[in-house]
């Protein structure tokens, strides 16, 4: 059970690539000696002890609804074509939305586990798990449009572009691997507000996220377009010129910095293909997460490659399920969360167990979210859809330190506001950061004469959460 | 629920903690601003708060608040169970609940919690700030500089008291090329320096730079990086910006024409205004006043629908002209006095009001998808020399045309109820695609028909949404005289255009009608001749469909489908029957033959088709009908003409003044909660002059005040960015914050100096760079140490790409232009489908699209230009995926061949002196030249898949990679 670190040191990386190859003869001791230097993404120390070394992030784009999957509201079913007088952001002045009418859940609810938490016919998988979730019912954001909704979730701003989370988590923490970047996305599809969603935006670029587009060449450039012996060839040329270069310039750093580069790039084209082949998982591996042999694409493929990219390093992996289409904005009918929760449930369930039985749930969390949830309401009770609700949803934390089987928050009878203990995307974000032993408050970065933080100037710990 | 609490607590105490670090009085401030005060303001406010002091009690400071009222001290700092403000508002018992109508939200009472258990902090009022100890504010003055050591001869560096070694000839010229240029010398142009042993070679080489055209497209991208251009809007969908480019294209040629540094910052704020005060403004003048303001329409939007949202566009607009101009962060006072800098929330909006008072380009967003608003490039004059006779004429024309348009709709009214009353089916037919029909049967033999009496061939769209060209035969015979007959196309196929409706043989005007019967019976007015380019295709018709043709020729014409020579057809619209009608000149029997076929096989769509009997004297209504026809067609020809050649008004994306007046301050940056009106200023630091009455919306006067010479800060902020874009940084470290938060001036006195000499100078930039670039410090070895030492630096993104291309021989050195953008038309772009591309070339970067939110590749992965906020300093970041960019991207692949290719025609000594002269300008070493013999021999031998006469171009593309992706190529020294 205990966990393999297939590398487990920068250091390690660095060798374990180089060794017995024909390049870098000379500089390769050089350059391990300054290894820190000039390294934007070389591991630091996090504010204070924690358990979670690394994130997968797992983003329900479009605007899962809460109170038909996470948040039980029996109260829902029984008042079932009672009207509500409510201001909505997305009703207000809109043609034919004058009258609301409370709409009923469409899935039952069950309790599950040993913490009896309840949870909807949607998610029979992820059910399993919840004695390892700690749910939080109260989230809270301040924009009901996707686009605002989603950057902020990844940013903490809702109208300005901001780097991600991920990036900084990366800035914070550095990356224990340099054959992988620190901060990697994988994602079917462009989210709504695109690239701004895994941007570094005023932190370094090396913090931004990477890309991965599940398929035949995930990564950009990572296939080698010549043979590995021409490359070595190419490559062995160049060090010899940097190598003179250098010298003559009293081995300024920067260039030294840029000739690991290549180093590391090469280590690259092979690490990530490594990490994204998953022929070598086996049969029991591949069913547990719903995976046909063969696959490379789908959430489960992309669950199972995020836990490769954790066991190597990487020390953020988002997953985003579909794209800024095609998703969880079920305005035309509920009944389309069917296929996008079948979509994830299993994957989802497969990678908590798979990680549990490999140790690696502990220093892993696993965060569950969405830009928003949808309206208990609609224009009539039996409208098929629902529409965007910023007031309250539901997300998940599981592993890394928190506190499975809980749950925090809650709504109020019909699922409309936050009845008690909100969780603002602030706090939520305050809350992931301290679980990776980073003080929300002290990770700042002074950009246009201010000290920005993920946060800005709100965030609470959810200290309820944590184990 | 105990357990809760005490987790939560535990929660609190930990965030106190953290948040006495670093800049806890910051944070605590800013939880107090964010957090408490809006609470206690829109809250408490109205009954504890100034004169109103309900309970004895007021809550506007923390000593109030520690006195309390009746009830005693409403607050203990540091202890939250004490504190009766917060039994209050928790509700508690034996407490008056507050606020009394309706408890507030679980969070905000943590949040009192939280901020009491902390201390209760109440940030002092910012103190009044003293604008002359800061030194940005005050004007430079010029100090000569000192003498020093008697070989520093340049004043720079008397100032810095430099003596670096100097760097070499062929150092020197790569290094200031790419610094002016952004591309590599050529191999000639490092020969004729090498070979110039005179004093003034250098110089020369500098004039030769600055006098070239390549010399804007580098520079203006230093500006574009400041005031954050892009080819989008950046709102959800991220509309395109199609008229943006001509902005960017100002910014080149302004600095290629060295343009007055004033005069650029005027134009651009006030471009506009500027041209409405010139007398007999030329044309290009004119679009180049109102081009220039492109710096403010190119704004960011945001949301969903900008409207809504459009004071961020202006608070975008105040933070980038602060950054930009003044090297101020004037944005922070958006929602509060700024708390470090001179400027006040009411300096914010007394700016924010002149931007509010101006019109901005709406480019589209997902709520109102058409643009608008777009200025031409006209000016007024030559607007009613050219546009006005030309937009009055069409006036004339429509006025007239709707006149008879209106008249002939009663008309129209009476004939179509005529025709429903009257019409008397004889046959009709229905058939598949690709058939045919006979009209035939006995009703057909003998109808009776009166003078005036219509005889109608319907052809219908079929039941699903089938129309389809429709071959039409048709004779009508006098039964009593079996000479006298009337063909259709016998009668209209070689002067089809003749009228409509069209005369017979017999010399009767008005026989065959071509019918628009969608809504009764209306003529098809337009006449197209040569449809489509096809001699001979001619065409009555309105819009697309309903239509009727022929094909005049000889010969079969080839279109959509092929048509047979002399033939007649008939094209129903999806909504409604085209019709063939036939006006009886007669009164007597006749006898109708004919033939409908379908023209257009494919499709499924079929045909459907009716022979009427319209049995009434249709004549007077229906003449009258056309009595007007001529003149319609005629005045619908003229329209058609006028628009064909309307005067082209070409567009830019550019504001102009808007409805004037002052604006209200938002309480806390919330546009919902207004405070007072403050009038339209300047900044209080910078003389805090007013915009006279009835002045407009006050660009002019801003433009001014910004380029006064009193003002201390704009020419130090722009000498500084040109000082940094020379030794990698600036004189001051922060080159959009000169305020008491940037970085204090390396140099100082050098600094204000070089601002003076600037102002002098004429604001001339050119003059700026003679000035740097001819200091020792300049041509120095390079250093590590910066600030004021020549400095080793990577290229930029656009350098690395435009260099690539420069060596491989592909650049495309002309200047771009517009983007191939969809048709704006078409535009459906929604935050689930925004608009999104890349729209590759060989011209020079600074002219790729740009978008903001989506990263062009290249820009993303080598620190390109941020296009969502202004960016004074790109990074330089060294990352893996950047050596994947050169092992194995198309974009090096590409242009390694191309150069490998371009090669093949000199011999081997010529490539290697041709590749070291292009890429690194300088003579290639004999250990170079072997180990590449070595490389290239080896290489060839791994070679064995491919053809044996491609191995050398591979192998010496192979090998270019190499010296591509070398890190000589990549620094600049």
């Amino acid at each position: 059970m205990c966990r393999q670190p297939i590398l487990s040191s920068r250091r390690g990386a660095l060798q374990s690539a180089v060794a017995g190859s024909l390049l870098w003869p000379g500089i390769v001791s050089q350059l391990l000696a300054d290894d820190s230097a000039a390294d934007p993404l070389a591991s630091r120390p996090a504010h204070h002890a924690a358990k979670a070394k690394n994130v997968i992030f797992l983003f329900m784009s479009g605007g899962v609804s809460h109170v038909d999957t996470f948040d039980p509201k029996p109260k829902l079913h029984a008042d079932v074509g009672k009207q509500v007088v409510l201001d909505h952001p997305e009703t207000r002045n809109r043609p034919g939305y004058e009258k609301l009418f409370l709409k009923r859940p469409q899935w039952e609810f069950r309790p599950h586990g040993e913490c009896g938490t309840e949870v909807s016919a949607l998610f029979p998988h992820v059910a399993e798990c919840i004695d390892d979730i700690a749910l939080i019912r109260s989230l809270h954001c301040d924009h009901s449009n996707h686009y605002n909704a989603t950057l902020g979730m990844h940013t903490g701003s809702f109208n300005q572009a901001r780097p991600s989370i991920g990036s900084w988590v990366s800035y914070g923490l550095g990356s224990p691997n340099n054959n992988l970047p620190s901060f990697m996305v994988i994602a079917p599809h462009s989210p709504y507000a695109g690239g701004q969603v895994w941007a570094s935006d005023f932190l370094p670029g090396s913090h931004q996220g990477t890309l991965v587009v599940p398929g035949a060449e995930p990564m950009r450039n990572i296939k080698p377009r010549v043979s590995s012996s021409r490359q070595q060839r190419e490559l062995a040329a160049l060090a010899a010129m940097n190598r003179r270069h250098l010298a003559e310039r009293g081995n300024d750093p920067a260039l030294a910095a840029r000739i690991r580069s290549f180093e590391t790039a090469f280590g690259m084209q092979i690490a990530a293909p490594e990490a994204f082949d998953l022929s070598k998982e086996t049969d029991e591996t591949l069913a547990l997460y719903g995976l046909p042999r063969g696959s490379t694409s789908g959430f489960a493929w992309q669950c199972l490659a995020a836990r490769r990219l954790i066991e190597r390093g990487v020390r953020f992996v988002e997953l985003i399920d579909t794209g800024s289409s095609g998703n969880w904005d079920s305005h035309g009918d509920m009944l389309d969360h069917v296929r996008l929760a079948k979509n994830v449930d299993q994957p989802i369930a497969g990678l908590i167990k798979d990680l549990k039985r490999r140790g690696m749930l502990d220093d892993t969390l696993i965060v569950w979210t969405t830009e928003f949830g949808r309206t208990p309401f609609n224009n009539l009770a039996d409208a098929k859809g629902r529409e965007h609700h910023s007031w309250a949803f539901s997300s998940w934390l599981a592993g890394g330190g928190t506190k499975g089987g809980t749950v925090y928050g809650s709504t109020d009878e019909h699922g409309i506001r936050v009845a008690e203990n909100g969780v603002h995307v602030n706090d939520f974000h305050a809350t992931i950061l301290h679980l990776l032993g980073l003080d929300h408050t002290r990770l700042t970065y002074r950009y246009a004469g201010r000290d920005y933080r993920l946060t800005d100037v709100a965030g609470r710990v959810v200290t309820e959460v944590l184990a | 629920m105990n357990s809760v609490i005490r987790h939560c607590l535990t929660g609190l105490a930990f965030w106190f903690a953290a948040t006495s670090g670093v800049c806890a009085d910051d944070m605590d401030d800013a939880f107090f601003e964010k957090r408490i005060r809006p609470v206690l303001a829109e809250t408490c406010f109205r009954c504890h708060g100034g004169q109103k002091t309900s309970g004895r009690l007021r809550v506007d400071s923390a000593e109030s608040l520690s006195k309390g009222g009746e009830t005693g001290p409403a607050l203990v700092s540091g202890q939250p169970g004490e504190s009766l403000l917060l039994k209050a508002i928790r509700r508690e018992e034996g407490v008056s609940a507050m606020p009394p109508d309706k408890p507030l939200p679980p969070a905000v009472i943590a949040d009192f919690e939280t901020w009491i258990k902390a201390g209760a902090k109440w940030p002092a009022k910012v103190v009044a700030f003293r604008s002359e100890q800061h030194w940005a504010f005050i004007a430079p003055k010029a100090v000569w500089p000192p003498r020093g050591s008697a070989a520093a001869a340049h004043p720079i560096d008397r100032f810095l008291n430099s003596s670096e070694r100097g760097a070499d000839k062929r150092t020197l010229i790569r290094r200031v090329t790419f610094d002016l240029l952004g591309l590599p010398p050529s191999p000639d142009e490092v020969a004729e320096f090498l070979a110039d042993e005179s004093p003034t070679a250098f110089e020369r080489v500098v004039e030769r730079l600055l006098a070239s055209p390549h010399y804007g497209e580098k520079w203006a991208r230093h500006w574009l990086d400041v005031v954050r251009y892009a080819d989008t809007a950046g709102e959800t969908a991220d509309f395109p910006a199609p008229h943006a480019w001509r902005y960017r294209n100002y910014v080149i040629n302004a600095f290629n024409s060295d343009k007055p540094y004033d005069e650029f910052i005027r134009e651009q704020v006030a471009g506009d205004l500027i041209a409405g005060h010139v007398e007999n403004v030329s044309h290009e003048r004119y679009a180049e006043l109102i081009t220039a303001t492109g710096y403010l329409s190119i704004a960011r939007r945001f949301g969903f629908d900008l409207d809504a949202d459009h004071f961020l566009t202006i608070d975008d607009t105040v933070d980038v002209l602060g950054k930009s101009v003044l090297g101020l962060s004037i944005g922070c006072a958006r929602c509060h006095d700024h708390k470090y800098d001179p400027i006040s929330a009411a300096d914010y909006y007394g700016l924010y009001g002149i931007f509010e008072s101006t019109r901005y380009p709406f480019p589209g967003c997902e709520k109102i998808k058409a643009p608008r608003d777009m200025v031409p490039l006209l000016a007024p004059s030559e607007m009613e020399r050219f546009v006005k006779p030309h937009q009055q004429r069409l006036a004339d024309v429509d006025a007239e045309l709707k006149r008879l348009n209106d008249g002939l709709a009663g008309l129209q009214q009476q004939l179509k109820e005529a025709f429903v009353q009257n019409a008397r089916v004889l046959t009709q037919g229905e058939f598949d695609d690709g058939g045919s029909q006979e009209m035939a049967g006995p009703a057909l033999e003998h109808i009776e028909i009166k003078r005036g009496e219509m005889l109608q061939l319907l052809i219908l769209p079929r039941a699903n949404h089938g129309a389809d060209s429709t071959l039409v035969e048709l004779e009508i015979a006098d039964v009593r005289a079996a000479d006298r007959r009337w063909n259709v196309t016998r009668d209209v196929v070689d002067d089809f255009l003749a009228g409509n409706p069209h005369a017979d043989r017999y010399g009767n005007k008005a026989t065959w009608f071509f019918l628009d019967s969608r809504n009764g019976p209306a003529l098809l007015r337009e006449a197209v001749r040569d449809l489509e380019q096809n001699v001979g295709l001619n065409s009555w018709r309105a819009g697309d469909t309903p239509s009727a043709w022929v094909n005049a020729n000889d010969a079969p014409l080839k279109v959509w489908t092929t048509l047979p020579p002399k033939t007649f057809y008939l094209h129903p619209a999806p909504n409604g029957p085209v019709a063939l009608g036939w006006f009886s000149p007669i009164e007597g029997t006749v006898r109708v033959s004919g033939r409908v076929s379908d023209a257009h096989r494919g499709g499924g769509d079929g045909i459907a088709w009716r022979l009427e009997l319209i049995a009434a004297d249709v004549s007077a209504r229906l003449m009258r009908s056309i009595e007007s026809a001529p003149r319609l067609a005629e005045l619908n020809r003229q329209r058609t003409e006028l628009l064909a050649f309307a005067p082209k008004v070409e567009l830019a994306y550019a504001v102009a003044e808007g409805p004037s007046h002052d604006t209200r301050i938002h309480l806390r940056g919330d546009p919902k909660s207004l405070g007072d009106a403050v009038p339209r200023r300047f900044l209080s630091v910078l003389g805090g002059q007013t915009v006279p009455p009835d002045s407009g919306s006050g660009r002019l006067q801003l433009a001014e005040w910004l380029t006064s010479r009193d003002n201390p800060l704009t020419a130090r902020v722009m000498v500084n960015r040109i000082w940094k874009h020379h030794f990698g940084t600036g004189l001051v470290t922060t080159p959009n914050d000169f305020g008491t938060r940037g970085e204090l001036p390396m140099h100082p006195e050098l600094l204000d100096w070089l601002a003076v000499r600037f102002l002098e100078s004429g604001w001339s930039m050119k003059a700026m760079h003679r000035l740097i670039v001819s200091s020792e410090a300049y041509l120095a070895w390079p250093s590590s140490a910066g600030g004021g030492q020549a400095t080793r630096r990577r290229l930029s993104a656009e350098e690395l790409h435009d260099a690539i291309l420069a060596v491989s021989g592909d650049l495309d050195r002309s200047p771009g232009e517009s983007h191939p953008f969809p048709d704006e038309k078409t535009w459906g772009f929604t935050q689930h489908s925004p608009f999104a591309a890349v729209y590759e070339h060989d011209r020079r970067s600074v002219y790729l699209m740009l978008q903001r939110i989506k990263r062009h590749p290249l820009f993303a992965l080598f620190d390109g230009p941020d296009t969502a906020a202004s960016t004074p300093d790109r990074f330089t970041t060294t990352v893996p995926t950047q050596a994947l960019f050169f092992l194995n991207d198309p974009f090096v692949h590409a242009k390694s061949e191309s150069l490998a290719r371009r090669l093949q025609s000199l011999s081997e000594e010529q490539r290697f002196d041709r590749v070291f002269a292009r890429l690194f300008s300088r003579p290639v070493t004999s250990d170079e030249r072997d180990a590449a013999r070595q490389f290239l021999s080896d290489y060839q031998r791994d070679l064995a898949d491919v053809p044996e006469a491609e191995r050398p171009v591979q192998a010496w593309a192979a090998w270019l990679r190499v010296l591509l992706s070398s890190n000589e190529f990549l620094y600049v020294d």
